[in-house]
């Protein structure tokens, strides 16, 4: 390598910084027990789910699975008809009915795991004094709101997928239903990739708590579960099972201008706040 | 074009200024002493030149550019309170981490030269957590070195370290200072070790630069005095401060005395009154004295 000296300052575009940066991210988190440990919760919850809830729960009370796609699908909105329900003053018998298995242990938990794990994996980037490293060098705070966000989708991906994958075999294991009725493949394809588009909308929000956060985890991760709670609601709503092009697109688009906006929050208050203790 | 320009400079921690409109010029290729007591700004400053906290006033220019350019900021190197390791990595992984952020091609074998100029080669793959303190402060010097810095900013490097890790920091900064052209802006309370290697001063006191010096002007300016013992020391210091105009005693247990006059008047001053001299050596006061002497000037106004 011819080492460059005196004053020359070759240049560093945003995309080969971006690139340094999340080549870096992507071996962290693949190198950190955390990353493999939030994938085998992920896997490992449908399956306790859909096992344990077929061993103890009976079809009358309406406690239990009686098809795969119900633990993806989360449309049971239980927790949405429950506040409806208490809301409208309608029946509380029946909200309370319908808070059920299927609309409380879903692929939307994920969406917590997604942030416990973006929240303690930046809160080491500031308690280790990487983040000091970085921004002491090229990297602008820009740099690593976008690969932290970056990073974050493709760990709630590999989370969502992998939650996906449990929910097939522990429906397999528990003998449930694997009909995807009016929605077939298509529409559960869409389902997930909808979801995935969506966590942009989560990690972003998580970034920012991060961030504002810096090395306290506790902190970042008490907010982040309180933001994302507001949040949690729309999910169902917005990727059901039958979910088409229009719901991709809507969770592509709102995820990227969620990802700006809330990205540049997340700027401003790494500009605005000391980085160091 | 000067390697750091910073321009009324200030920053405010809530009712608290810790640098005030300060100036401070660093020419390329020198190595800075950047001298202080503690809380008097020194590491707040360093933390705004390297973008770490921001300043609520002035202009900090690196080689000409705004400080915050990445292309520039590539080029600089910094070890402010402790390498920012990952505890559970060993230190040729945490190296792998700061090349690749800083884009340096081939970084296996950046990070082996480096290693090997602080002579850490054979801790590549020790985990950081099992590193001892000077160890530590070794790596992060290797850290600051990684990618050819133009400019070194180091904050407390040669605490932690033993007297050869000290030597090794000297030869290093002298060497890339002299070879490379890199500039250094070192802040240290080691004051003997900052006087072997620093080329220029600045000395910071309540967040105001006070003095900038190059060495040669401190060397000037380090008076030159006379330091004596006899047998009757008390009666000695009485004489003396009756007849010169500053006289003070040292560490050491000698007398000395500040006034611009000849060894031999002194000898012959105290023979007259019945002292004999039994020891007389002619000095020049260090950074350390200089400095104390600086700061209790300041005080006194």
């Amino acid at each position: 390598m011819a080492r460059t000296k005196g004053n020359q300052f070759p240049s560093h575009s945003f995309s080969r910084r971006l690139n340094s940066m999340l080549r870096v991210d992507a071996r962290r988190m693949f190198a950190t027990p955390l990353f493999w440990v939030c994938l085998g919760v992920s896997f490992a919850i449908p399956i306790l789910v859909l096992v344990m809830t077929g061993m103890v729960g009976g079809a009358a009370d309406g406690l239990m699975f009686t098809n795969t796609w119900q633990i993806i699908e989360s449309s049971g909105g239980g927790m949405m008809a429950a506040m409806g329900g208490a809301l409208s003053g309608g029946d509380a018998a029946a909200a309370e009915a319908e808070m059920d298995m299927t609309g409380m242990m879903n692929i939307n938990l994920m969406y917590f795991l997604i942030g416990v794990f973006l929240c303690l994996f930046t809160a080491e980037d500031f308690r280790s004094g990487y983040a000091k490293n970085l921004f002491t060098v090229r990297a602008r705070k820009t740099d690593y709101v976008a690969s932290k966000t970056i990073i974050g989708v493709i760990a709630g991906a590999l989370f969502l997928l992998a939650f996906f994958l449990g929910g097939v075999f522990g429906g397999s294991v528990a003998g449930l239903s694997f009909d995807l009725g009016d929605a077939g493949i298509r529409g559960l394809v869409m389902c997930m990739l909808a979801k995935i588009f969506l966590s942009a909308v989560f990690v972003s929000i998580f970034l920012l708590m991060s961030v504002f956060a810096k090395g306290r985890s506790w902190m970042s991760i008490c907010l982040s579960l309180f933001g994302g709670m507001l949040l949690f609601m729309m999910i169902p709503m917005l990727t059901p099972l039958n979910s088409g092009v229009g719901n991709v697109g809507m969770c592509l688009v709102g995820g990227a201008i969620f990802a700006a906006a809330i990205g540049a929050v997340s700027n401003a208050v790494l500009k605005k706040t000391s980085l160091v203790g | 074009m000067n390697a750091i320009e910073i321009r009324n400079l200030s920053k405010r921690f809530g009712d608290k200024r810790a640098v005030r409109g300060l100036n401070l010029t660093v020419p390329q290729g020198a190595i800075y002493g950047f001298i202080g007591e503690n809380g008097s700004g020194k590491s707040t400053t360093e933390k705004m030149i390297c973008g770490l906290i921001h300043e609520n006033s002035g202009s900090i220019r690196l080689f000409g550019r705004d400080h915050t350019d990445p292309d520039v900021r590539a080029r600089v190197g910094v070890l402010i309170e402790s390498p920012g390791c990952f505890p559970n990595l060993s230190v040729w992984n945490n190296m792998m981490i700061q090349a690749t952020n800083l884009g340096v091609k081939n970084p296996e074998k950046e990070i082996a030269r480096v290693l090997k100029t602080v002579r850490m080669e054979g801790a590549a793959s020790n985990k950081f957590r099992n590193c001892s303190l000077g160890m530590k402060q070794r790596i992060g010097i290797a850290f600051a070195l990684l990618g050819n810095p133009a400019l070194l900013i180091l904050d407390e490097p040669i605490n932690g370290l033993d007297a050869d890790g000290m030597r090794i920091m000297r030869e290093v900064l002298t060497d890339i200072t002299q070879n490379d052209g890199c500039t250094v802006l070192i802040s240290s309370h080691i004051l003997g070790e900052l006087e072997k290697i620093a080329t220029h001063y600045g000395f910071i006191r309540k967040g105001q630069m006070i003095r900038e010096m190059t060495a040669q002007e401190l060397e000037k300016s380090c008076r030159t005095y006379i330091a004596l013992k006899t047998g009757d020391m008390a009666r000695t210091e009485r004489l003396l401060s009756r007849r010169f105009t500053r006289v003070e005693a040292d560490e050491g247990g000698s007398l000395r005395v500040y006034d611009l006059v000849p060894p031999q008047e002194i000898v012959r001053f105290l023979y007259e009154n019945g002292i004999l001299t039994r020891d007389l050596r002619s000095a020049k006061i260090g950074l350390e004295e200089y400095y104390i002497d600086l700061m209790r000037e300041k005080e006194d106004r």
